[in-house]
């Protein structure tokens, strides 16, 4: 990179800050500074009075006045008293009527779940009582200190979504390894009556519907590891909803400008100014979003110093920058309007955020997690720093989407392409037979293949994170139908396009040769990432099913150009609108290899 | 104001946003998360109540048993899904380890009638589903030593609670309460937002790509433009509703009063609409609009939420069929307000329109 490129970078970044933020800033500061006190004082309001979503679901008939004043703070119950034979001739009105101190529920979905509530209200309820006892271990005689222990062999069997049985044994196991000692645990609680006392009443206040959504991040227990039987909760992170709204929004949100700022060059092609500068394309794209990925990066450091969190927490965020920039450039530029723009961005928001946010739900509990940067931050608040290897994996395809994505915007930051007002899919087609050499269509499609690889991982874990909680042969068999789509497709593009922006279509040449470069691009570009990343998850069933076992490479590369000569012939033969038919023959014949890989169907 | 003119330009936004296959970009979205619903079950179930994990049923989980001879080693043995094996601390850790065990519990032999506490070591494996699903059923089993070590030392305790005896099957349900009480408010809820940033990209596109005054230019005025466009918007609205409600119902989720719940988010989305169409009136620039039209909304709804009765309530109470004819009252309440703010805006856009462009 020469001094001049960066010169070019920094002379583009000085005038997008100075547009943005002199533009716009004085028009919405005074409106966004009163929109923010009233925000600071409207969650002020909420922690007051709560979130008043789920008043008023059930309805519940007593005859006992105090049991009813004690359900009845909880504003999920509509209470009403009354007297035993009223109650009983209208029992049909109510989902729970108790007589006395017996509970009788209505034998419906909500009837079962108005006394999960009601049992919950009463634990709430007992655990405020018996804190108050004098003797605080005769109400709670019984304390559970949780030790966790690493397990020597790593993820691969359990960790794979299916539950291995351990089949009983009449004689208790003997460890096959070595047998390291361990200290005896003590037998007392190190902590005072006082302050054990202080933490049931938190934690039994804490269990309501409420705290689950707004609870601070990685507030720790005040008893250590210690609990009483009722606190034992497994580990799963609510922590991860927060982390959306207090990370990846003000992120989503920031990414915003530049994909608008984007859209704005090419209004009334405004953006010919621009084009005309003697700047290279990807010095002017960089330099424009460079403010934001500042402006990004900033707002995640003052996010983490207030939540307190370690500094490193940092470097997951980066890779999702990159990728909301990248995709940001790339809406921008193919949108033809603005509710085009909003929709796209929306749609794109939902995925992304349900990439983000779906796998770090099982932070704790299943490597399929790792996919998502932000179980390496709940790892980091919880105090398990994640190694290189994790940070590799589970944001390398977020780097690597982010790259070809900027490098497909830059190579179309042309102005046939910008100002041009096709529909949205011929557009793609466009942006992407830009990266098609009309005089080299081989190596091009063959590249191609390779590039696909990383989006193809991506919509590939979010269906294993869709799938994984089946039953375990539906989920199986619905990820070996996911996974054949969505690579038959994603190998497709390149000869699609070819088809085309050739002026005579397809010649029999390129459906053979061109289906054996895509082939050829794909399997590489496939290997490589796996040998690169995602190791873990290939050990596992899905893996196996998902990404063809790597010992054999001349079956899955037959499989490969076979599968994709199909979609070829289809277009060679009928033209654009055997485009549908072929895909689905070849992902049927995918499917059918995969199955009897899998040993699903006997050879 | 010409109705006649008003029409047309809904036609025409109606007709753009067919023709863009936008609106197809929305229903994916709609079917997006309908497909996640089967996550939804399981997945966000378990996240919402981790109890729930105890239905993954029908496996023996082996158990290290450390320690004196007490209740708690019956307890466990006795449960179907859980076996105890008596080890020692040393060999029991390293088969843990081993995965050959699923955990290991440690017991002191303090008596069941002592002054102290009785303090049980529980050893688990980290980052495992099945330490999840075992902790679970293990909780379970300490809930019942503890109801045995409280009734041992119950002369000591000095409080008298009130008592409820509930039923003894063991059924129960967290999903119900997630998907009506959270779900189906924000999912029914969600086509009105979309609707309200719709309105400020409509407009906004208008001066900003400098097609209003073409518009202008012909018959139709300032006003018929603005409500041509509004009306488009809420049009939108039920429509995709009503596909949630559809896709819920063919998910097997039936919910109650679907004609009122709609009406309810109509007249929530006029009022969202409006208030963006202000911001669109005010910026003329779709950033600007957006960016305080979609702060304001957060401050918006945070508030409404601290209310009881607030509009999304009111959509779980009408679901579960927990509200009476008072809902009608809130309804009309909603839309005479909803009004006031249309008068509002009909004025201001005749003022704007006076200015000189």
């Amino acid at each position: 990179m020469s001094v001049g490129y960066i010169r070019q970078i920094l002379v583009m970044a000085r005038w997008e800050f100075l547009r943005t933020f002199s533009t716009m800033g004085r028009g919405i500061l005074p409106a966004a500074i009163i929109l923010f006190l009233l925000l600071v004082a409207a969650s002020g309001l909420t922690a007051q009075s709560g979130l008043h979503i789920q008043d008023g679901m059930y309805q519940l008939g007593t005859d006992n006045a105090a049991a009813g004043e004690m359900i009845a703070g909880d504003p999920r119950f509509i209470v009403y008293l009354d007297s035993r034979p009223s109650l009983l001739n209208t029992r049909d009105s109510y989902d729970i009527i108790i007589l006395g101190s017996e509970v009788y529920v209505q034998d419906t979905e909500k009837g079962r779940a108005a006394v999960t509530s009601l049992e919950q209200v009463f634990e709430g309820y007992s655990a405020f009582i018996n804190v108050q006892e004098p003797d605080l271990y005769a109400a709670y005689p019984l304390w559970i200190d949780r030790i966790y222990e690493r397990s020597t062999i790593d993820f691969t069997a359990t960790q794979s979504g299916q539950q291995v049985s351990p089949i009983p044994q009449r004689e208790a196991p003997e460890p096959r390894g070595d047998i390291v000692p361990v200290a005896t645990p003590k037998g007392t609680v190190p902590y005072e009556p006082d302050q054990l006392r202080a933490e049931i009443s938190r934690t039994a206040a804490q269990d309501d519907t409420i705290s689950r959504y707004s609870q601070v991040i990685g507030q720790e227990s005040g008893s250590g590891s210690f609990r009483t039987p009722n606190q034992l909760s497994p580990p799963l992170p609510f922590d991860s909803i927060i982390l959306i709204f207090v990370f990846i929004f003000p992120l989503y949100f920031t990414s915003q400008f530049f994909m608008m700022s984007i859209m704005n060059e090419r209004i009334e092609r405004r953006g010919e100014v621009l084009l005309s500068a003697p700047y290279h394309p990807s010095a002017i794209i960089i330099g424009k979003a460079l403010p934001y990925f500042v402006m990004m990066v900033a707002i995640s450091l003052i996010l983490i110093l207030i939540s307190s969190l370690p500094i490193n927490t940092i470097l997951p965020l980066i890779p999702v920058i990159f990728f909301f920039l990248a995709s940001a450039l790339v809406i921008g530029m193919l949108a033809r309007s603005f509710k085009e723009l909003s929709f796209l961005s929306i749609f794109f928001s939902t995925m992304a955020t349900s990439y983000l946010f779906f796998p770090s739900i099982f932070a704790n509990v299943h490597v399929v997690s790792l996919i998502s940067p932000l179980t390496l931050i709940i790892l980091e608040i919880q105090g398990d720093s994640f190694t290189l290897m994790d940070y590799l994996y589970s944001t390398s395809l977020f780097y690597l989407t982010s790259i070809i994505l900027l490098y497909a915007g830059s190579v179309n930051f042309t102005e046939e392409r910008l100002f041009s007002l096709h529909r949205l899919i011929p557009r793609t087609i466009e942006f992407i037979s830009a990266g098609i050499s009309k005089t080299y269509p081989l190596i091009s499609v063959g590249i191609l293949g390779g590039l696909v690889i990383p989006f193809v991982f991506m919509v590939q874990l979010m269906g294993l994170v869709l799938f994984f909680n089946l039953p375990m042969p539906l989920s199986l068999l619905l990820l070996i139908g996911y996974a054949a789509v969505t690579e038959e497709v994603a190998k497709s593009i390149g000869i699609y396009a070819l088809a085309r922006i050739l002026p005579g279509g397809l010649t029999w040449r390129l459906v053979i040769f061109g289906s054996v470069a895509t082939a050829l691009g794909f399997l590489a570009g496939e290997k490589l990432l796996l040998f690169a990343t995602i190791a873990q998850v290939t050990e596992s069933v899905f893996g196996s099913v998902m990404f063809l076992s790597l010992q054999l490479l001349w079956m899955p590369f037959l499989l490969h150009a076979g599968c994709l000569a199909v979609v070829a012939v289809a277009l060679k033969v009928g033209g654009l609108r055997w485009y549908i038919p072929g895909i689905i023959l070849a992902t049927i014949i995918h499917a059918i290899y995969n199955l009897t890989v899998s040993g699903v169907i006997p050879l | 104001m010409k109705s006649r003119n008003v029409l047309i330009v809904t036609k025409k936004e109606l007709g753009g946003i067919y023709a863009e296959k936008t609106i197809v970009f929305a229903i994916l979205l709609q079917l997006f998360i309908a497909l996640f619903s089967s996550f939804l079950m399981v997945g966000l179930t378990t996240m919402y109540d981790p109890n729930a994990l105890a239905g993954y049923r029908g496996v023996e989980y082996g158990i290290g048993y450390v320690g004196s001879d007490g209740d708690l080693y019956s307890i466990i043995d006795d449960r179907p899904d859980l076996r105890a094996y008596r080890m020692d601390l040393d060999p029991a850790i390293a088969s843990l380890k081993e995965r050959q065990l699923q955990a290991v519990v440690f017991v002191p032999d303090t008596p069941a009638d002592a002054d102290e506490p009785v303090l049980v070591t529980l050893y688990m494996l980290q980052n495992d589903i099945q330490s999840a699903v075992v902790e679970v059923k293990l909780k379970e089993a300490f809930l019942v030593y503890e109801e045995e070590l409280r009734s041992v030392r119950s002369n000591r305790l000095t409080l008298t609670p009130i008592h409820l005896e509930f039923p003894e099957t063991r059924e129960r349900s967290s999903y119900f309460e997630f998907v009506f009480g959270l779900l189906i408010p924000l999912l029914v809820f969600m086509p009105a937002i979309i609707s309200a940033a719709l309105i400020i990209d409509l407009i906004t596109e208008e001066y900003q790509a400098g097609t209003l005054e073409t518009l202008l230019s012909t018959t139709v005025t300032y006003g018929e433009m603005l409500w041509g466009k509004i009306l488009a918007c809420i049009a939108i609205v039920p429509i995709q509703s009503a596909a949630w409600l559809l896709l819920l119902a063919a998910n097997g989720i039936v919910v109650q009063h679907p004609l009122e719940i709609l009406l309810h988010v109509v007249a929530g989305s006029m009022i969202l609409i409006i208030i963006g169409a202000f911001c669109a009136l005010h910026y003329r620039e779709r950033t600007s609009a957006q960016f305080i039209f979609s702060t304001a909304v957060v401050v918006l709804i945070i508030i409404a939420m601290s209310f009881p009765y607030n509009p999304l309530n009111l959509i779980v109470r009408l679901s579960v069929g927990t509200i009476g004819s008072v809902h009608w009252v809130l309804l009309f309440g909603l839309l005479a307000f909803s009004l006031l703010l249309s008068l509002l805006l009909t004025r201001y856009a005749g003022r704007i329109s006076r200015l000189p462009q």
